[in-house]
């Protein structure tokens, strides 16, 4: 099997790339900490087509497969693209809302807070009778976050009630989580990518600390984690594209692994950076803390592999 | 309104730039390249002029191989077709020797405009505007900040040091922009699909009925005798603080005439 992505995806991935490396510098993810709602990148976002991605080309979306939005997602990961990116991207095919970036989309998938609410324009609540909220109209309170620049809150006032069936719901839920596990890839990927700068720069002993086993090989195990989880990711996202009855199950197996695997990384790499990596004005928390977010986020590593566990005892699967 | 608008790869504006040692020309092999910054705003301008009135928006590139990149990207913003002039022979013109070939294929295009950016952030000439308007006897408004186009006429505020003038002049005409002009739009996904299948003609020298012997590096008027790199960045002088830091660097302001 051909694990590789479509020309359409790279295509993506490469063209949003150089629109995120000027639209989308550490610079914009810091504001976002300060409560900026990143207006400005959203509407970049919005003339490149990409909250419209999954929408169908009709209502003037892209009418792209989950394929090309691993690849898009993956890359504004590492680019660390604050607000509700995932959320947008799998809502708008089934939200009557404008796909040029001025609707950021938060997703309220359980009671509690709402990540993305204080930044977003609408919280499609999915938690318990289906509704949707315009921000403006309803109250926010927010809460304690750890990744300032996806801040929770306590949302509650009165929204309309999206017609959405329970197969557009279920198809949400897992886009999102794969969606949640592309994105995570990245933020490991651009950790990664900063640590290596960093190790084969700052000296110790008179040599760069990267030289030491005791930083590369953690490193390498980290990178190694990664790699076995995209192409799972790569997996779940054909077999969503294609219709697989097993979809689901691909799609908690990529989660699982993503989760896991991003995790490390940002734990390896926080712990190459020495103390470094724990000063705020330093890069690295930026993709680090949501890097911890997102893993326990659309379902943890536990509950995902719990999912997968159960597929195999029950003998329906053959993996 | 036809506008065809000149296009230029050059070295990553943040890259270090390097002359080869042999033939002292611009290394353009081991460096990553871009569309010359200025020349987004030229194309962004001729876009909007194309999307309020209609016309076709040309893109005309000299340069290797590798410039077709760069094409891809004007096209990808919304220009309509592009001409690349691509030949070994032309390696090494100066801005006179490429002013005389973009001449030539201008001669065979329709436009009623031709937007250049004001210069090139690798030889920093800004002379192509002029140039081209001497050699096709068009009228050259240079430095634009502001461009309204109407029927066979074209206004522009030309920037200058305390103001600005407006200078009008009829079509067919050579504008030259600044980056105050607009903000140069990012390639759409739909953009980037689109640009794939745009026509993009290749010329050779003798397609473009450009003569040989007047282009190139042996032919070109101006050559680079002799040139040196940058020294390197001497490391700084430490002073250890014995407290007497202060009167140190005291001193050395002083000696310096900075106090």
């Amino acid at each position: 099997m051909y694990f590789g992505l479509p020309d359409d995806a790279l295509t993506l991935r490469d063209g949003l790339r150089e629109v995120l490396t000027t639209a989308c510098t550490p610079a914009v993810i810091r504001a976002a900490w300060d409560g900026d709602s990143s207006v400005a990148l959203w509407k970049t976002l919005g003339s490149f087509g990409l909250p419209g991605l999954l929408a169908s080309e009709s209502t003037g979306g892209l009418g792209l497969d989950e394929l090309s939005f691993v690849a898009a997602l993956e890359e504004a990961g590492w680019h660390g693209v604050p607000g509700p990116l995932v959320e947008t991207l799998v809502s708008t095919p089934v939200l009557d809302l404008p796909l040029d970036g001025s609707a950021r989309i938060a997703v309220k998938r359980h009671p509690g807070p709402v990540p993305w609410a204080c930044t977003s324009t609408h919280v499609l609540d999915t938690s318990n009778d289906l509704r949707l909220l315009d921000v403006t109209q309803a109250a926010l309170t927010p809460v304690d976050t750890v990744d300032r620049a996806r801040q929770l809150a306590d949302v509650s006032g009165d929204g309309s009630a999206p017609s959405l069936s329970s197969e557009q719901l279920a198809l949400l839920e897992l886009r999102g989580t794969l969606g949640t596990a592309a994105f995570l890839l990245g933020l490991a990927r651009r950790q990664v990518d900063l640590t290596v700068a960093y190790v084969k720069e700052r000296k110790q002993f008179g040599v760069p600390i990267g030289t030491f086993q005791a930083v590369k090989h953690p490193l390498a195990d980290a990178i190694v984690g990664t790699e076995f989880a995209w192409p799972a990711a790569l997996r779940a996202a054909h077999s969503l594209a294609t219709g697989d009855p097993q979809a689901a199950l691909h799609v908690s197996m990529a989660k699982a692994l993503a989760s896991e695997a991003s995790y490390r990384v940002s734990r390896v790499c926080l712990q190459a950076h020495g103390a470094m990596g724990y000063t705020v004005e330093y890069d690295l928390h930026l993709f680090a803390k949501r890097t911890w977010a997102l893993a326990k986020d659309w379902g943890t590593a536990e509950q995902h592999r719990a999912i997968v566990a159960r597929e195999i005892v029950r003998g329906r699967t053959a993996l | 309104m036809n506008i065809v608008v000149l296009v230029k790869q050059v070295p990553d504006t943040w890259a270090e730039r390097k002359l080869n040692e042999g033939d002292k020309t611009l290394d353009r092999a081991s460096v990553d390249v871009v569309m010359n910054e200025i020349d987004e705003y030229a194309v962004e301008e001729a876009l909007r002029i194309k999307e309020a009135q209609g016309g076709e928006v040309t893109i005309l590139t000299m340069g290797p191989e590798r410039a077709v990149e760069t094409i891809r990207k004007a096209l990808s913003m919304g220009a309509d077709k592009a001409v690349h002039l691509s030949d070994e022979a032309l390696k090494g013109s100066d801005a006179v020797q490429t002013s005389y070939a973009l001449g030539k294929v201008l001669e065979t295009l329709e436009y009623d405009l031709v937007i250049v950016g004001s210069e090139a952030t690798d030889s920093r000439m800004a002379t192509m505007g002029a140039l081209l308007s001497e050699r096709l006897g068009q009228p050259q408004l240079t430095g634009a900040r502001k461009v309204t186009a109407e029927g066979g006429t074209v206004t522009i505020e030309r920037q200058t040091d305390d103001g600005y003038a407006v200078v009008e002049a009829s079509t067919p005409a050579i504008i030259s922009v600044m980056e105050k002009i607009n903000e140069p739009r990012y390639p759409s996904f739909k953009g980037i699909m689109a640009a794939k299948s745009k026509p993009l003609t290749t010329l050779s020298v003798g397609d473009a009925g450009v003569d040989e012997g007047q282009v190139g590096l042996a032919a070109a008027p101006s050559q680079v005798v002799e040139f040196s790199n940058k020294p390197p960045r001497q490391a700084g002088q430490i002073v250890k603080d014995e407290g007497d830091g202060g009167t140190k660097i005291a001193e050395y302001l002083a000696s310096q005439k900075f106090v």
